[in-house]
Formats: C-alpha cells, sequence, structure tokens
C-alpha cells in the first residue's frame, strides 16, 4: 500500500468521524420508570431564568425556614438549551421536582403526555384563601383541572428614563395614544431615540402593542386561528407600524446593547416591557421612581372600553410520578401563600400574582390594585398566545421588518402559511 | 520470524482487548446517536411522544421549504467563502513571512485571533459591526461613506461580513499550516532555481506552489468540512436573521429541533448535512490524493 493510500484511509476515518459527531446533534433516551414518594428537605428548582439566580436563592432560604423544604436553583440562561433539557428529562429516570415553563401551547403539550402533575386541590385551595386571582386560572387549566402553579405574573407598561424626560421638557405622562405620540416627538426632538426596539426575539412586542391597543378582538382571535395574519386589521397595524418606524421613532433593532443598559445610558427613552424588567433596571442600580418609572400605555383606539394590558404570567410546575410529591406539594402550598410572595416579589424587585402580597415599590404596588379593576382588559402577551411554530415564523418576520420595513403583506402571508399549517394538524 | 517476536511487535491477541475501552466509548457516543438519529429523520417526533414512522415526509419537506432552500444557499456561500478569503490570505501571510528575520513575529498577531472561540469572534465583531459599532464610528470619524450601514441587517451582505470575521480568525491557522508547508520543502531545487534567475512571483508559482499541494490539500480540506458545519459565528451575530437572511444549515437544523421541537426535521437537516459534509471531504480528498498518487 502507497503510503497515500494509508493517508487517504486516515483522512475519509477522519471525514466519517467529522460528518457522524454533526449527525448525533440528535438523539432522545428511553421512557422512565415510575418513582415512589420520598419527602426530601430540599427540591431542585429547574429555570430558564439563570439571571434571577439571587433571588432563587433567597426565596429558599425562606421556605427552609417557614415550611422546612429547602430550593436548589439550577438556572439556565439559554431558553432552548433549557427547554430541550426539560423536554428529554421526561425521557429518563430522573424527574424534574420543580420547573419554570411557558403557559399556553408548551403546557398543553406536557399535559397531554400526561407529564406534569396535577394540582387542582391546590388551586382550590389558593383561589378561595384569595392567593390567586381566578383570572389567572385559565392560563394553567385543561379539562377543568389545573397543573402547575404561578411563578410570577407580569403586566407590559412604557419603561421611561426621567431624565431623559426631563431634558425633553416632558411634565406629565400621556394618557392617550396621541399624547404618547407627542411625547415621542419631544423625545426625538432631544436628540433621544423615543422607543426601544430589537429584531431578535422581542421584535413582536410592537406588533402586540398596535394590535392589543386597537382591536383586542382579532388580537384574540389571531391567537386562536379564528383569523388570518393577512387580514385587514393586522395589515392595517402592520403599516402603522411601519409609520412609526419610519418617523425614526424607534431605537436601531440590530444594537447588540441590552434594553435596560440603553434605558440607563438614556440611548432610548421608553421601552415597553414586563414589570419584571423593573428588576433587570434595578440590577444595573438604577432607582425606581428617581431614576426610571412607567406608565400604563394607552390604547390605540380611544373608543374601546377597557384599557388592553398585556398580560403574562410563568408556572412552575413539577413531573408527574415524580420521586418527591408530597414534598413537592408541601413546597407549593408555601409558595402561593402572602407571606412567600412578599418575599419573592421584593427579592426580584418585581409583582406578584399574589394580591396579598406586600410590593415595596409603590409604582407596582399601585399597578397591582389597579389592574384588578374593572377598567383593563387582560390580553395573553403574543408569545404564550401564539403557537410555537406560528411564532418562531412571525419573530423572522417581524425581525427582518423592523430591520426593513416594506410592504408587509409578503411577510403576514409567509406567517399565515405557518398558521393555516398548524390550524389544520389541530382537531 | 518467531511467534513470540511476532507477538512482542503487534500486541499478540490481547491487543484488540485493549482497543475495547475506546471502541466503546465512540460505539456510545458516536455511531449509536448517528443510528439513532438517522431513525429519527425518518419519524414524526417531538422529543416527547415515541416517533411515529413518516417515511421521507422530512427529506421532502426540506427541500420544498424556501427558508431551508436559502440556509443551503448560505451554507455553500460560506464554503466558497472560506476556501478562498482564509486560504488565500494564509497563503500571503505565510510566503511573504518565512525566511523573514522576524517572521515568527509578524506572524504572531494574524495567529493569535485562533485562541479565541467562534463565540468570542462573534461577539467581538457584532460589536464591530452593529449599528453605530466600531465599524461606523470608525467611518463616520473619518468622514467617509458607508458610516451608517446596517453591515449585519441584511443578506447577502450579512453573511459576506460574518466571513471576514471567520476570515480575522482562521487566517493566522491557515498561514502556520502554510508556513510548515514551506519548511518542508528541500533546499536544493528552489536553491537551483533561483540560480536559473527564478524569483519573486516567477519562483512561487512555478517552484513554491507545486510543492505546497498536500499542505493546500489539507487546508482546503478542514475549511470545507468546517465552513459546512458553520454555527457559533452567525448563531452569535444574527441568530440567523434578520428573518432568516443568514440562517446555515447548521442554524436550521438548531431551530428546527431545539426551538420547533421538531426533532425528525432537524435529525433529516442534521444527516443530510452530514452526508453533503462526509460526500465533499471524501470526494476532494479522494480527487487530490488520488492525483498526488499518480505523480
Amino acid at each position: 500500500m502507497s503510503r497515500f493510500a494509508n493517508r487517504r484511509t486516515a483522512l475519509t476515518a477522519l471525514a466519517v468521524a467529522g460528518a457522524l459527531a454533526l449527525s448525533a446533534c440528535g438523539g432522545g433516551g428511553s421512557p422512565a420508570a415510575k418513582g415512589e414518594d420520598k419527602p426530601v428537605d430540599s427540591l431542585k428548582f429547574y429555570n430558564d431564568k439563570g439571571g434571577w439566580k439571587d433571588a432563587f436563592v433567597q426565596v429558599g432560604a425562606a421556605s427552609k425556614k417557614d415550611a422546612g423544604v429547602g430550593i436548589e436553583p439550577v438556572g439556565y440562561s439559554d431558553s432552548n438549551a433549557y427547554t430541550a433539557f426539560i423536554r428529554s428529562s421526561f425521557r429518563t429516570k430522573e424527574k424534574a421536582d420543580l420547573f419554570t415553563w411557558h403557559t399556553g401551547k408548551e403546557l398543553e403539550d406536557l399535559v397531554d403526555q400526561n407529564l406534569v402533575a396535577e394540582t387542582t386541590d391546590q388551586w382550590t385551595k389558593a383561589v378561595a384563601d384569595g392567593n390567586i386571582p381566578a383570572a389567572l386560572k385559565p392560563y394553567f387549566t385543561y379539562d377543568d383541572k389545573q397543573y402547575c402553579v404561578p411563578l410570577n405574573a407580569g403586566y407590559w407598561v412604557m419603561y421611561y428614563n426621567k431624565a431623559v424626560f426631563k431634558k425633553a421638557g416632558i411634565t406629565a405622562t400621556p394618557k392617550t395614544w396621541p399624547e404618547l405620540l407627542a411625547v415621542a416627538d419631544k423625545v426625538k426632538a432631544a436628540g433621544v431615540k423615543p422607543f426601544y426596539q430589537t429584531n431578535i426575539l422581542f421584535s413582536f412586542v410592537w406588533f402586540e402593542t398596535l394590535l392589543a391597543g386597537k382591536d383586542p378582538d382579532l388580537y384574540d382571535a389571531l391567537a386562536t386561528g379564528k383569523a388570518k395574519y393577512t387580514d385587514p386589521g393586522v395589515v392595517e397595524v402592520m403599516n402603522d407600524w411601519k409609520k412609526m418606524i419610519e418617523a425614526g421613532l424607534f431605537s436601531d433593532p440590530g444594537s447588540k446593547t441590552e434594553p435596560q443598559s440603553q434605558l440607563k445610558n438614556g440611548d432610548v427613552g421608553m421601552i415597553n416591557f414586563g414589570t419584571w424588567f423593573s428588576g433587570s433596571l434595578n440590577t444595573l442600580k438604577m432607582k425606581a421612581g428617581t431614576d426610571y418609572d412607567f406608565f400604563v400605555i394607552p390604547n390605540v383606539n380611544a373608543a374601546l372600553p377597557k384599557t388592553s394590558m398585556i398580560f403574562e404570567t410563568g408556572p412552575v410546575c413539577s413531573a408527574a410520578k415524580g420521586e418527591h410529591s408530597s414534598t413537592v406539594t408541601k413546597w407549593n402550598d408555601w409558595w402561593v401563600s402572602p407571606q412567600a410572595q412578599t418575599a419573592w416579589a421584593n427579592a426580584r424587585g418585581d409583582l406578584s400574582f399574589n394580591p396579598k402580597a406586600e410590593v415595596k415599590d409603590p409604582s407596582l404596588a399601585s399597578l397591582n390594585k389597579d389592574v384588578g379593576g374593572e377598567g383593563y382588559r387582560l390580553i395573553n402577551r403574543w408569545f404564550e398566545a401564539t403557537p410555537v411554530p406560528v411564532a418562531t415564523k412571525a419573530l423572522e418576520v417581524f425581525g427582518a421588518f423592523v430591520t426593513k420595513p416594506g410592504d408587509p403583506m409578503p411577510g403576514l402571508q409567509k406567517i399565515q402559511a405557518e398558521a393555516d399549517e398548524y390550524w389544520a394538524k389541530q382537531k | 520470524m518467531s511467534s513470540a517476536v511476532r507477538d512482542a511487535r503487534t500486541g499478540g491477541r490481547a491487543a484488540p482487548l485493549f482497543g475495547l475501552p475506546a471502541v466503546g466509548v465512540v460505539a456510545l457516543l458516536l455511531y449509536v446517536p448517528f443510528l439513532w438519529t438517522t431513525y429519527v429523520s425518518f419519524t414524526d417526533y417531538d422529543g416527547l411522544e415515541s416517533p411515529v414512522w413518516s417515511g421521507l415526509t422530512n427529506y421532502k419537506a426540506m427541500f420544498s421549504d424556501p427558508d431551508l432552500i436559502g440556509a443551503l444557499t448560505n451554507t455553500l456561500l460560506w464554503v466558497v467563502g472560506m476556501v478562498t478569503l482564509p486560504v488565500a490570505l494564509g497563503l500571503v501571510i505565510a510566503v511573504l513571512t518565512y525566511g523573514h528575520r522576524w517572521g515568527t513575529w509578524l506572524r504572531l498577531p494574524f495567529l493569535l485571533p485562533y485562541a479565541i472561540s467562534g463565540v468570542a469572534v462573534g461577539v467581538i465583531w457584532g460589536f464591530v459591526l452593529q449599528p453605530d459599532g466600531a465599524l461606523g464610528q470608525a467611518l463616520g470619524f473619518f468622514g467617509l461613506p458607508g458610516a451608517s450601514t446596517g453591515w449585519l441587517q441584511a443578506g447577502p451582505g450579512n453573511t459576506l461580513m460574518m466571513i471576514v470575521a471567520v476570515t480575522w480568525q482562521a487566517a493566522g491557522v491557515n498561514a502556520l499550516l502554510f508556513v510548515v508547508g514551506l519548511q518542508s520543502i528541500p533546499a536544493e531545487p528552489l536553491e537551483a532555481a533561483r540560480l536559473d534567475g527564478a524569483e519573486g512571483f516567477r519562483l512561487f508559482a512555478h517552484h513554491l506552489w507545486p510543492q505546497l499541494r498536500p499542505i493546500t490539500t489539507v487546508v482546503i480540506g478542514l475549511s470545507i468540512v468546517g465552513s459546512l458545519k458553520t454555527f457559533d459565528v452567525v448563531w452569535v451575530m444574527t441568530q440567523g436573521g434578520p428573518g432568516t437572511s443568514s440562517e446555515t444549515l447548521a442554524l436550521s437544523m438548531y431551530k428546527e429541533t431545539f426551538v420547533l421541537n421538531d426533532y425528525g426535521q432537524g435529525a433529516a437537516i442534521a444527516l443530510f448535512l452530514s452526508l453533503v459534509t462526509f460526500a465533499a471531504s471524501v470526494l476532494y480528498l479522494r480527487y487530490q490524493l488520488a492525483d498526488g498518487d499518480s505523480r
């Protein structure tokens, strides 16, 4: 054999190995065994909120003290890796004691497969005790049974940099849509980009804001496949959005700088985000009420009877047939209590789903009180309300649109094609 | 030769036993997942329920989905980009610095980026190329055009800019490989060529370049395989966006599997990509080495 033939064999082997390694990126496992109940004094708490570690540690110490059950947070910062990890864990013997998840289709997937522990009794008690508002129940209900408990509840409001507003000569927060646009113009005149926008993941935010504030019925119909992305109402919203982009009201969507830093540096004047954003701003040592504050986003359509309030809630679930189910139940009971929620909300600098929790931040506390009233219509956040394949396609389309807005129709047709395919598969 | 001597040289019958653990590990970590992925690619599988056989559905979907065709086009762009830019630049650096008194030091700045991970390269270049990033600010400062260009905001320009970023990282190591190739060229024929009056480009084109062939084969082979698998830099810099304008097949594989939970479709892309990588490597190497054999 010539030395070239030898080398050829070696290189071919290398090529095979390289190609195989690439293929081994897929995978799975074997179905799992069933466990017995073994009480423990600490539970592993898997989550995709790596940045919230300190708050989880604080809450773990509180639950250890109050209920005798601690938590050990295992945080992921990449939500895709986290989702894949949790999904594959169901095919192993290791059942997750506690794990954060998403409401909507993603939770439904797990419930359909009987992978999540039922929490109907705890819900019944918590609602009766006033620890969880009944309005949250639908997000956790499948076939009249409840699963998981709420981790958090966030309302989407408009955060603003107070120094920027002062510089722009703005003395009062806007109460109507025209007032909001006038405020944006003033911020722009002061040399600051009025609104934050990004082309990655959160590219749906303005679509959601404009549609929910203009036609919330259409928004809900879109989420359930009863309306089409190509309907005139949706096209109109896209064109409104385009006008705002072309008017220079948004920050550069390709920026790699984190939104909280952009607000702190005064690169942008306003950012609409969930109330969890308070926690992100506090981490940067911005003071609520002094450096930043927020206001309720007024409806685009002034004729609507109620203010559309985008709302999100995430669940804490536990695997069905887990080994520590009695301990999980004990921890869940503690978790929904006002005492636990007061500790949690203040550790995060955020709201709580429990109206009895004592939130220190006065703006958040008053928002929590107001939103429970009659003047608001809660709208499920688009990300949870929209099925995953449709949302993924739409995020691509929105990402391209905010970067270079053109005729919205081709993009909307792409989303609708995905939606048609998805809803056709549903029974 | 006595059998005792032969046994001592070859390890005798016990030799395969010593290889077993390594073979076992490779089988467990590579062949089993590969076979599983192959099976999954012919099924409808969401990672929760058991896979349901669906035949060629995933493969048909792959070649009718405009986004995946776009990803295939971008991947080919990466291959072309990576076998030209970093290879050519590496060769130029190697030839210009080889034999120079300060050659090692001159090559060092080009080699340093290779010590950085692809993710870090993505982050650094992300800051350079983002709107109002370092490049935009520099152009603006010198009053040059292009200060407000969105380098990563539209395809295929964004892919080309990312190829430039990876070239910055890969050129140095290619230069190093070429230097190794240059060192292996015997001095006498070059001396003879110089005496015959060959110098500069002629010396390079007629004497150096043909003798660099083996190492060029390796460099290009590695570039082909590496570029077909492009993931990290793109993931960090654009996540395949805006829209799907800079998506590569490796990104599509990730997205289908881990974002859309369509493990079957992801596995089909993985297998297709593996076959393309394998075919490209084997065809290229066989062609090159067969050529080498005939010399």
